[in-house]
């Protein structure tokens, strides 16, 4: 019996194996195509999202998309895996500026023939998002999202510090803020910000840059390092300051840290998306929306960008079932839809404000779209670059010398660019 | 034993009960049966461990994304895992968290197990019990409480020590104060592991030696030094091995609660491995560095063991 029992045990354990082995196969040419679509769209989003893919597959017989919904973060821990084991998705969609790394190791096919074509409605998108999806001037993505940072700012708060406009410039700005920071019990910390500027990661990510455009300078132009500039020095110094000595923001916040104290109202204004709408909403703020205040050279905001790419882990048939559903997504009926329902500003220049009015949320985020400029675009070590700018803003933050950071900060951009 | 030696009596250990079985069958028979039991480990030994260690040494000399398309390129990942000075620091970092965190899960493993172990303890097992428990709970989730508790808004932590008119500020965005609480969050979770150990090695310690030791005098001081101490040489060395390898493999928690930061300070070697492959898709680099950190780690334990074992060899 036993000598039955282990035979048993070791045939199941090879068939398991093999079984195992026989699970990656690839799709095939003909017939009906099958599609895996991989997401993040959480909220609202996700529900019109299912809804566009829902009419999708209505309309097409021979195409079927099923969405897999998953968060930001596990797209990018497990496309890798995904697709080297040939169980990836055949679209699916990131945070912009992690499309070039994938795209330049071959993971993505490229969309150039498709853009070619009149019938990928792709003719109108606004530049700056189409921007972000090229690396060495191939396209690799298509734009689901692009959004430029606005400051999000509580009506009730403004009210109760006797602010009764909104700054237009960057010393209004301060002034505001100063005005709206509350240190009630004059212990050094105040219990109430005027605005929370957040250092590192995530929304820091695109506040900074915004914050070294505003005063002409940058992070990278055509491809070098251009972080060490004079302009960009006079920001961090402007900025330290009035975060360090005002007060006007606490220090070594990220973006998460930044949304919890504008819901729990103990910061008047934040830097952030549209995703600051609902979440003012659940917390019972009223708030309003506009654009980040002007630097001295140019008013300008870095975008949020998300990209929607077709793996390579395709066919021909499911890359061009794939390029079907990209250009109904771009439609102009359900761009307009997807706007509406995401809270994201349309992607289409050619549809106009008053086509998404009924959302003010979205209506006062078209107005400001042209401003946004994509994050990083084509550079393929954006890991690197975005360490060494975070470095670089927490340390300005903390009060260390802004030259001796930047000349720092230059040459690491620079070796993550050459790299 | 030769036989013109007087017979001595030897300790021979009791059998089990219900008699020793013989063994049936001939040898190779025998070996067979003991493949066959051992083939579901081997299976899965094979295909999770030493499978995926060769393909990352293949892997290591290649440029490889995990797209196809890959080059052989030498010893070119080993050359820029040398010079990389994100490397450097990540090094650093580690032999930082490592001197941080093992002498002081070690000592606080040893201390409570002396306590612990000593009869006159009240609620000797529901102690024991308690400090066994973090070791149970899943990294991640220890991380993420600890962040909810030191967090400077909603923590606990905070609250408690505000009451005592301490302030503590962000501690995983301070760059001098991050590393001690990812390594102490470590130390919270693991050393329940190295204390169930030591006292395992402590109740092996024949009472006999103690009191023979009381008899010639010797204090508790002279006691923990000249009996417990040495005899638990063995122990110590495994404990010890065990803990460096943990502090170097160093990630769980770094991941969850500062992600390297602030600005790179507690950024480990691991954390350096997990971005090169899954944030930079470089899994060429990747792997020679896993090479690297194995290689190290190897003599690092070798160097311990040989250390420790003088000193059990010292005291035969």
């Amino acid at each position: 019996m036993t000598r039955t029992r282990i035979w048993t045990g070791a045939a199941a354990a090879l068939a398991l194996t093999a079984a195992v082995a026989g699970c990656s196969g690839g799709g095939e040419d003909d017939g009906p195509v099958e599609l895996t679509f991989w997401h993040g769209y959480s909220e609202a989003d996700g529900d019109v999202l299912e809804e566009i893919v829902a009419d999708f597959n209505a309309s097409h017989d021979d195409i079927t998309i099923d969405t897999e919904l998953k968060t930001w973060d596990s797209i990018d821990d497990t496309l890798l895996t995904a697709l080297s084991a040939g169980e990836g998705p055949g679209l699916v969609a990131m945070p912009a500026e992690r499309l070039p790394v994938y795209a330049s190791k071959g993971a993505f096919a490229s969309l150039d023939d498709f853009y070619a074509d009149e019938a990928s409605n792709t003719a109108n998108l606004v530049p700056g998002a189409v921007e972000m999806e090229e690396v060495e001037g191939e396209k690799f993505g298509v734009p689901s999202g692009f959004v430029p940072l606005a400051v999000y700012y509580n009506t009730a708060l403004f009210e109760a510090g006797g602010v009764d406009e909104f700054p237009q410039t960057w010393d209004e700005w301060v002034e505001a803020a100063k005005r709206l920071t509350v240190d009630e019990d004059g212990d050094g910390t105040p219990e109430q910000y005027g605005v929370v500027l957040p250092d590192h990661a995530t929304v820091a990510n695109g506040l900074w840059p915004s914050l070294f455009y505003g005063n002409g300078g940058g992070i990278v132009d055509g491809g070098e390092a251009v972080i060490d500039s004079p302009e960009n020095a006079e920001t961090l110094e402007f900025w330290s300051g009035a975060i360090a000595a005002d007060q006007i923001s606490p220090t070594g916040v990220d973006g998460i840290g930044a949304d919890e104290l504008f819901s729990g109202g103990k910061a008047a204004m934040t830097v952030g998306g549209p995703w600051m709408a609902s979440i003012a909403t659940e917390n019972g703020i009223d708030y309003a929306i506009a654009p980040l205040p002007a630097g001295p050279a140019e008013q300008a905001a870095s975008a949020i960008g998300v990209s929607m790419a077709v793996t390579v882990d395709t066919s021909r048939a499911e890359q061009a079932a794939a390029e079907e559903f990209l250009s109904f997504f771009l439609n102009e009926e359900n761009s307009v839809k997807w706007s509406l329902g995401s809270g994201w500003p349309p992607l289409r220049t050619d549809i106009p404000a008053e086509a998404v009015a009924e959302n003010p949320v979205v209506a006062s985020l078209t107005e400001i779209a042209a401003t946004g400029r994509p994050l990083l675009p084509g550079v393929v070590n954006s890991v690197d670059v975005l360490s060494a700018v975070d470095e670089l803003t927490q340390r300005a933050v903390a009060g260390e010398d802004v030259d001796a950071l930047l000349a720092e900060a230059q040459a690491e951009v620079q070796a993550a660019l050459e790299d | 034993m030769s036989a013109d030696h007087p017979p001595v009596r030897r300790y021979r250990p009791p059998a089990p009960l219900g008699g020793r079985r013989r063994a049936t069958g001939s040898p190779a028979g025998r070996n067979t049966k003991a493949l066959l039991f051992l083939a579901p480990a081997l299976i899965v030994l094979g295909l999770f461990v030493v499978w995926p260690m060769i393909s990352a040494l293949r892997l290591s000399f290649t440029d490889a994304s995990g797209f196809g398309r890959e080059e052989w390129v030498g010893l070119e990942n080993y050359a820029a895992v040398f010079t990389d000075p994100d490397i450097l620091n990540a090094v650093t970092n580690t032999v930082l968290y490592t001197v941080l965190f093992t002498p002081t899960a070690v000592i606080a493993a040893l201390g409570l197990a002396l306590l612990l172990n000593s009869p006159r303890m009240p609620f000797r097992s529901f102690f024991r019990t308690a400090l066994f428990v973090p070791f149970v709970v899943s990294f991640a989730v220890a991380a993420f409480a600890w962040s909810y508790l030191i967090d400077p808004q909603v923590g606990l932590v905070n609250y408690w020590l505000r009451g005592m008119g301490i302030r503590m500020g962000n501690v995983l965005e301070d760059p001098t104060w991050a590393m001690p609480m990812v390594a102490f969050v470590a130390v919270w979770k693991l050393f329940g592991f190295y204390f169930v150990i030591f006292l395992a090695g402590l109740q092996d310690i024949p009472n006999s030696l103690y009191e023979a030791a009381r008899m010639d005098g010797a204090g508790p001081w002279s006691r923990l030094r000249n009996i417990t101490l040495p005899m638990l040489s063995n122990t110590m060395a495994f404990v010890l091995v065990f803990a460096t390898i943990a502090a170097l493999q160093a990630f769980d928690q770094i991941y969850v609660m500062t992600g390297g930061g602030p600005y790179g300070n507690t950024q480990t070697v691991v954390m350096e491995i997990y971005e090169s492959g899954f944030r930079k898709l470089d899994i060429g680099f990747a792997s020679a560095l896993s090479y690297v950190l194995l290689v190290a780690t190897l003599i690092l334990s070798l160097v311990q063991f040989v250390f420790f074992g003088r000193r059990e060899k010292d005291l035969s």
